[in-house]
């Protein structure tokens, strides 16, 4: 058998952000794929500890501009564990608005991008059509339409009035009428179903070993969920909701689960409004972290995302490490890409819901061959740039 | 549940006789909610020179400068501040708003503040 490697990325018209696969494939068949990340590296986690926490908590909520609420989430619930504070329990319940309507933007979104890439651009259109309204309750309620700003040390910035609780619950009981047509589309529509029942296989014992992260591993058949294993905010106390899940472990199982997690999110959002409690939405926090590590985490849209945070007792982290769920996808995907076609390289991708920027850390660049690592400090760095660019004749 | 082809053709079809989900903008706007984060404004009046906004500005996007600084005959030491703001770099985050003791900062509501010079996205407030 003779194979052929095909190269995508780092740039390439088809990817939004840079990364590099190399697909081996054999006719119209992947045999095997590979993946290199570390071209979106933005040095995040080294700017935190050089930003006050506060600063942080803005600069952490840009790791990620679909879940840019989930990571100052984490971040802020990590820093109040440290910080021996505990929020009121209107400011928890706010918190988990916040979440849950961003979870409707993100699978409204996702959907019409699912669409997009079978090539359905019609359902394309009404589901970023009908992300609008989510979109229009977040401005209301934040003043931002992505990033939010909301969650800070102690609580939640915002509170909610009687008109905003109004207009939100409008908002959602309309969304909550146009979801289960899209859910009816998608398991209905011959044409779209014959293009993702089947494709992107990940059975549930390989979700569990190659350690796949939410909707993926929850349409494989896992009910693995933070909101319910680790309870956060306010989920651990009265917010009732159930984890969808889904056997079929294909891509139109993923399209099942978050049609189906969008009903839930709207039961959430409807319980959180109807039953705000009264009182504070945030308490006084200080600006200096006693000394001490954490490791916080939640739900987001894509999967869990942890943060882990380590304190020296002054106003600067000492160390942030942040792992979005797109990294605990990968090894998912590179899986499920394997057996299938060429075609179905780009809507298996994007059926983990992939955000390439968010999952960069730093990268070590091994030689496989050799069996080297090779670790670089910032001077060393400028010389083999200078010595690369000399010996290719320019001047420098 | 049975597959049908066209399941969204009603929908499309009724839709051909529904007006366009989008404006015309920038003939026509949308307003922007109450709360909305525009850009930072500043009351020199109100400034006590504490540079809170300053220090938790993530963006260093402000500066505060000692204007003058004046004694009455009763003594009282009266000081005026000014802040220049830079728009370019601004992240909109409204915590300068947040932190300021004095209430001196608000968001206005203007949302259409791009600019083909970056000098006039430099704002002094005095």
């Amino acid at each position: 058998m003779s194979t052929f490697i095909l190269p995508v990325g780092p740039q390439h018209p088809a990817l939004k952000e840079p990364t590099s696969f190399r697909f081996m494939v054999d006719g119209e068949t992947v045999v095997d794929a590979d993946l290199r990340l570390g071209y979106n590296h933005r040095g995040i986690e080294k700017g935190c500890e050089e930003r006050t926490y506060i600063q942080d908590l803005y600069m952490l909520e840009r790791v990620c501009g679909i879940c840019s609420n989930v990571h100052m989430t984490v971040f802020a619930q990590g820093v109040e564990k440290l910080m021996g504070i505990e929020p009121p329990k209107r400011g928890l319940f706010i918190r988990c608005l916040m979440g849950e309507l961003e979870r409707v933007h993100s699978h409204l979104l996702w959907l019409g991008v699912a669409g997009h890439e079978v090539g359905f651009d019609t359902f394309f259109m009404y589901t970023w059509r009908d992300r609008e309204i989510v979109e229009d309750i977040l401005e209301m309620i934040s003043g931002n339409r992505v990033n939010y700003g909301m969650q800070t040390f102690g609580g939640v910035r915002r509170d909610l009035d009687e008109m905003q609780i109004k207009k939100a619950l409008e908002g959602i009981a309309a969304l909550k009428a146009r979801t289960p047509y899209y859910l009816n589309i998608g398991a209905t529509e011959p044409t779209l179903v014959a293009r993702i029942a089947g494709v992107g296989k990940l059975p549930k014992e390989k979700a569990l070993e190659l350690n796949a992260a939410g909707p993926t591993t929850r349409a494989s058949g896992v009910d693995f969920d933070v909101r319910k294993d680790d309870p956060y905010a306010g989920f651990g106390e009265h917010i009732p909701f159930n984890i969808v899940t889904d056997e079929g472990g294909d891509v139109l199982a993923r399209v099942v689960v978050r049609a189906k997690e969008l009903m839930e999110s709207y039961n959430i959002c409807e319980f959180i409004l109807k039953n705000l409690p009264a009182g504070e939405i945030r308490v006084k926090a200080p600006r200096k972290v006693p000394e001490g590590e954490v490791v916080s985490r939640a739900e987001a849209q894509r999967g869990e995302c942890i943060h882990y945070i380590r304190s020296n007792g002054s106003d600067k982290p000492d160390r942030v490490k942040v792992r979005a769920p797109t990294l605990a996808n990968w090894p998912a995907t590179l899986y499920m890409l394997r057996g299938g076609y060429v075609a179905d390289i780009p809507i298996v991708m994007a059926a983990i819901d992939p955000c390439l920027s968010c999952t960069d850390r730093m990268a070590v660049i091994s030689d496989v061959r050799k069996g080297t690592e090779q670790v670089m400090d910032w001077e060393g760095l400028r010389r083999y740039g200078i010595e690369f660019h000399r010996k290719r004749g320019i001047k420098l | 549940m049975s597959l049908r082809l066209g399941a969204m053709l009603p929908e499309v079809l009724r839709h051909l006789f529904k007006k366009p989900a989008t404006v015309q903008y920038p003939f026509q706007k949308i307003g922007v909610p109450k709360g909305f984060r525009g850009k930072p404004v500043m009351d020199p009046n109100l400034c006590i020179g504490c540079q809170m906004c300053v220090r938790d500005c993530p963006s260093e996007a402000l500066e505060i400068h000692k204007e003058s600084e004046s004694t009455d005959e009763a003594g009282k030491v009266t000081k005026r501040f000014s802040m220049t703001f830079y728009l370019d770099r601004c992240s909109h985050c409204a915590q300068c708003a947040e932190v300021c003791p004095k209430k001196a900062i608000h968001m206005d509501t203007e949302f259409e503040d791009a600019a083909f010079d970056r000098g006039a996205l430099k704002l002094t407030y005095k």
